[in-house]
């Protein structure tokens, strides 16, 4: 009787997110209208880390004509592909800056779609499988950012793994070892070796982009079906055809992003921020060279584990994850007012930690 | 990971310590004006320098290789055409350029090895190799360079492209605002159209 | 033959072209058009015209420009971005003029309603227009970069013509078809004020900026029901809309295929490398390979022995250590200490896992350069206050002498045997003896 009541509720869930009354193209697209208010910017900037990730997938994909996923060769392939290929520095350039822009779209895109209270019901799947996206795009970051096999790769991504050995302090007896052992398992080997290539090269080619496809389409699904949050208290009432109104409005927003991307990958080569000896092929029996960092997309996070204790930061990153995926369950309630406070509070973090989060850890750690 | 970046002081204390190093003054100098961090391979071979036996390193030559060292040692004026096989393109260029002796002379005033050298870019990137030198950007490496510097030069050597590239942005955008037009229009003239047919 | 065909013919030709248009202008002024026979063919019409215009604008545009302003162009062309484009997309307008100036002749020849009103120069000037059209591209394929070589020889000649000082010499050793594709364009020069080519110079160029005016041809009954049926909306305008729209798109489309389909071309060809770079290429991929191989052979070894050769003993220095690779493939530091037995200690730095340097100082101490910690050879220990919080852990050895009689061992703690007994090892013989690391040695120092 219970289970068959909870199953009820279940489908009747179900229903409400995914109404079998809209799915046609006719819903989805030829009705489906888009607020106009002071934030409709807003509603741009999904459709921007979706182009990100159009780019991504076409650069990426050109790349492995060219990329060997092998200790011995891998740095000496992406050297190839970017001085002697024709065009090759250009596309792997498109894919550095396109990374870093689609992350900053995605961010930007979570922010304000919680500002707005864009995962109240029935919204929340949509919100889910945002965070999920999240996740899988740092991912992406992550593991794309060993591949080429230099000396900031491999050393960025030892101490990224080494991290998980340091939750082992706190846990008791025979349980301390694990988390050693998960990162073993993770990276294939004791160090990280061409065992760790070969599965970030995977995830990095394989595996993401099929889950992230997946992802995707329920999230673009969910939202084609309930349509844009109203996004502000007060309606204006007035909206815009999302067919073909909307979506020629994007392509215009595309098509002048573009010409932004391709002129900066055009002109400033993205290794050129390094310093070139983080850039020359990692040698396993050599010095580890200075100026070991992640990319500043994990800033947030790094920054923070260099100068308080660990077991708080880790805490805190548990607490974000978790609190991110249950949004729409714990801020059911509140205004978009908070919900804007809390947002620009983490922007204002996200901002000065980017920028400044060297000179505030050169100010605490003190040098030596 | 902690501490990772104190590079610049503790490439300052490295260098009061004796090292392997041929001419740590220069290493030193450059850091310090270009606040970035750079190692042997600017101008050798191998990035831990000249001494040791790994490839580029003295106890890595061949017989041959040290007839050409005992030369490239050798040139102590400017203008002998040196092929040393400790040291790089631009380590070469720099003896050719100033001879020995006056390089061994500017380790008091290591910056001042910029000023000679003119307006040569080994690497073609647009930078040239005095600048290089001054930022701490490799001299040999044509996509490594200051950014900004990059940037400017870039812009005026892919010019075309650039203005094809917003050509066909304009195009696009042109073309794009004139359809939203015309499907505003078309849309009215349908709901006249609807309008009509319900009075039918 | 020439001497006709590069002075006479352009002279006669213009001078014909002149007087006639301007008798034609002062006799039949409304006659300057082009007779319309939109009202009894529409449908292809719209399919020839449209592309034969847009072909046929392009690329006398092209063809001026490449003669007003040669150097200009010339400077241009060498840019081979530049020239690629342009030649791209003269080949597409070439393409959409003989497409639509082939619709349009077909046209003519097949429906009936035309016949009447077709007369024999149109079918002349149609069919000049076409072959001069396909000879331009032959010369545009036959003889490639045309855009590049007509700055240094048409263009020069033509000038030499309106400067009145004609020179043949630029332009004596071009083939016969780009002879052929001027002669014809002198005579179709002539042929302008005769024909409907005379409408080129009553282009409505007005048509696109004009207010909108609306055709009717109609009562007003019916005009009020129009326009209350387009909700108030004037379909000119919206089809207006809808052209520049699509002109916009096209055009953009057309620039960027050209720029993507350059820059795919050459990507997916490859590199294509002279002999030095390729030895290089080659001789950089050689040399990491043999640094993986050796890295790999090292870990071999390590898997197969039980324990392995640092050096002798007599090769070893108290103040300039020397590196090898411990069973955790980590470099270490083999001293000879004060009681010349040897010193072993990794050199894998406990702070960041830089390469500690193996020179020792006064106070018998290596450093880390990375973030400079000073450890003790002796003990590991650090100096207070170092980055490093935790010593260098020291390695077990053996000695073993020329005969692989094991006569000392010292583990990771610094504890001894003598497995022959201390007797066996005679003092003054040390030097000759070998050091080994050992398996069995290995888990204090992991």
């Amino acid at each position: 009787m219970k289970t068959a009541g909870r199953t009820r509720r279940f489908v009747a869930f179900l229903a409400e997110r995914f109404p079998a009354e809209k799915m046609s193209l006719q819903a989805m697209v030829q009705k489906k209208e888009v607020p106009v208010h002071r934030w409709s910017w807003a509603y741009y900037l999904g459709g921007l880390a979706l182009f990100f990730f159009i780019i991504q997938i076409v650069t990426g994909l050109m790349m492995l004509f060219y990329y060997e996923p092998s200790v011995a060769t891998a740095h000496a392939s992406v050297e190839n592909l970017t001085n002697n290929v024709p065009g090759g520095a250009l596309i792997r350039n498109l894919h550095a800056w396109s990374s870093s822009a689609m992350i900053l779209s995605v961010m930007l895109h979570l922010l304000t779609t919680f500002a707005m209270k864009a995962f109240g019901r029935p919204r929340e799947l949509t919100w889910v499988s945002g965070v999920l996206l999240l996740f899988l795009v740092f991912g992406f970051g992550f593991t794309g950012y060993l591949l080429p096999w230099h000396q900031i790769a491999v050393n960025a991504t030892k101490v990224g793994l080494g991290s998980i050995d340091a939750f082992g302090e706190y846990l008791p007896g025979a349980l301390s070892d694990l988390p050693r052992q998960l990162r073993e398992t993770i990276q294939g080997g004791a160090t990280v070796g061409q065992a760790t290539l070969s599965r970030f090269y995977a995830i990095h080619v394989i595996v993401l982009p099929l889950v992230s496809f997946g992802l995707l389409g329920l999230h673009l699904l969910s939202v084609q079906l309930h349509g844009m949050s109203p996004g502000v208290d007060k309606p204006t009432g007035r909206t815009e055809k999302f067919f073909p109104l909307f979506i020629l409005k994007d392509l215009k927003v595309w098509g002048v992003v573009f010409l932004m991307l391709a002129t900066v990958a055009i002109c400033i080569p993205f290794d050129a921020f390094l310093d070139y000896p983080l850039a020359a092929p990692y040698n396993s029996l050599g010095s580890t060279p200075d100026g070991i960092k992640p990319e500043w997309y994990f800033f947030w996070m790094y920054y923070p584990l260099e100068l308080l204790p660990f077991w708080l930061v880790a805490g805190g990153m548990a607490v974000l994850q978790v609190g991110l995926l249950l949004v729409p369950r714990i801020f059911r309630g509140t205004s978009r007012k908070v919900l804007k406070s809390l947002a620009a509070a983490a922007a204002i973090y996200l901002i000065v930690i980017t920028l400044f989060g060297q000179a505030i850890y050169e100010m605490f750690s003190g040098g030596h | 990971m902690r501490a990772l970046s104190a590079a610049t002081s503790a490439a300052l204390l490295l260098l009061a310590v004796e090292t392997a190093h041929a001419y740590p003054e220069f290493e030193q100098a450059i850091e310090k004006n270009a606040g970035r961090t750079i190692d042997c391979a600017f101008c050798h071979i191998n990035p831990d320098g000249p001494e040791g036996t790994k490839v580029g390193q003295i106890g890595s030559l061949s017989p041959a290789e040290f007839q050409a060292l005992n030369r490239a040692r050798t040139a102590f004026e400017p203008g002998a055409q040196v092929e040393s096989p400790i040291l790089n393109a631009f380590g070469n260029h720099l003896v050719t350029v100033y001879g020995k002796k006056k390089i061994v002379a500017l380790r008091a005033d290591p910056l001042a090895l910029a000023a000679g050298l003119g307006d040569s870019d080994l690497d073609g990137d647009g930078v040239s190799d005095a600048q290089e030198l001054l930022d701490g950007t490799h001299p040999l490496m044509s996509h490594h360079g200051n950014p900004w510097r990059l940037l400017g030069v870039n812009l005026q050597r892919a010019w075309f492209e650039l203005i094809m590239l917003v050509l066909a942005t304009l195009f696009g955008v042109y073309g794009i605002s004139h359809l939203i037009r015309w499907f505003g229009h078309e849309a009215r003239s349908a709901l006249g159209g609807d309008e009509e047919s319900k009075d039918g | 033959m020439d001497a006709f065909l590069y002075v006479g013919l352009p002279y006669l030709s213009l001078t014909v072209l002149i007087v006639g248009t301007v008798v034609r202008f002062r006799q039949a002024p409304f006659s300057v058009s082009s007779l319309s026979s939109q009202v009894l063919e529409k449908k292809q019409l719209a399919l020839g015209t449209i592309p034969w215009h847009i072909g046929i604008l392009i690329l006398l545009a092209g063809h001026l420009v490449a003669f007003l302003v040669p150097d200009i162009w010339r400077s241009l062309t060498a840019n081979r971005a530049f020239l690629l484009t342009v030649e791209t997309i003269g080949f597409m307008a070439a393409a959409m003029a003989a497409f639509g100036l082939s619709v349009l002749v077909y046209r003519r020849l097949v429906t009936a309603r035309l016949q009447a009103v077709t007369n024999r120069m149109d079918l002349v000037v149609l069919g000049l227009l076409l072959v001069q059209v396909l000879l331009g591209i032959g010369v545009a394929l036959g003889k490639r970069w045309g855009a590049q070589w007509s700055a240094g020889t048409t263009s020069p000649y033509l000038w030499s013509l309106f400067t009145f000082q004609p020179d043949m010499t630029y332009v004596s050793d071009l083939p016969a078809s780009v002879k052929l594709h001027l002669g014809l364009a002198w005579v179709m020069f002539a042929l302008i004020p005769f024909t409907r080519l005379i409408h080129g110079f009553s282009v409505p160029l007005g048509y696109l900026w004009r207010a909108p005016q609306q055709v009717i041809w109609t009562t007003r009954r019916r005009l009020t029901r129009e326009t209350a049926r387009a909700g108030g909306v004037n379909p000119e305008t919206s089809r207006r809309h809808f052209v520049k729209g699509l002109g916009g798109l096209v055009a953009a489309g057309v620039l960027m295929s050209v720029g993507v389909l350059d820059k795919l071309v050459g990507y997916f060809r490859g590199q294509r490398l002279d002999r030095t770079e390729q030895v290089d290429l080659l001789e950089k991929k050689l040399e990491r390979l043999r640094a993986t191989a050796e890295e790999q052979s090292l870990e071999l070894e390590r898997l197969q022995k039980d324990a392995i050769l640092v050096a002798q003993l007599g090769q070893l220095d108290p103040k300039i250590g020397r590196y090898f690779t411990d069973y955790q493939m980590r470099p270490a530091l083999a001293f000879k200490g004060a009681d010349h037995l040897p010193i072993l200690i990794s050199a894998k730095c406990t702070h960041l896992g830089c390469t500690v340097a193996s020179n020792v100082d006064d106070k018998g101490q290596i450093m880390c350069p990375c973030h400079i910690s000073y450890f003790d050879i002796r003990t590991g220990q650090p100096n207070p206050g170092a980055p490093a919080k935790l010593p260098l852990p020291r390695l077990g050895w053996l000695l073993k002498d020329a005969k692989g009689t094991v006569m000392l061992t010292q583990d990771g703690a610094g504890n001894r045997t003598w497995p022959q007994g201390q007797e066996a090892l005679d003092p003054a013989s040390l030097d000759g003896l070998e050091v080994w690391i050992a398996k069995r040695f290995d888990t204090e120092g992991a």
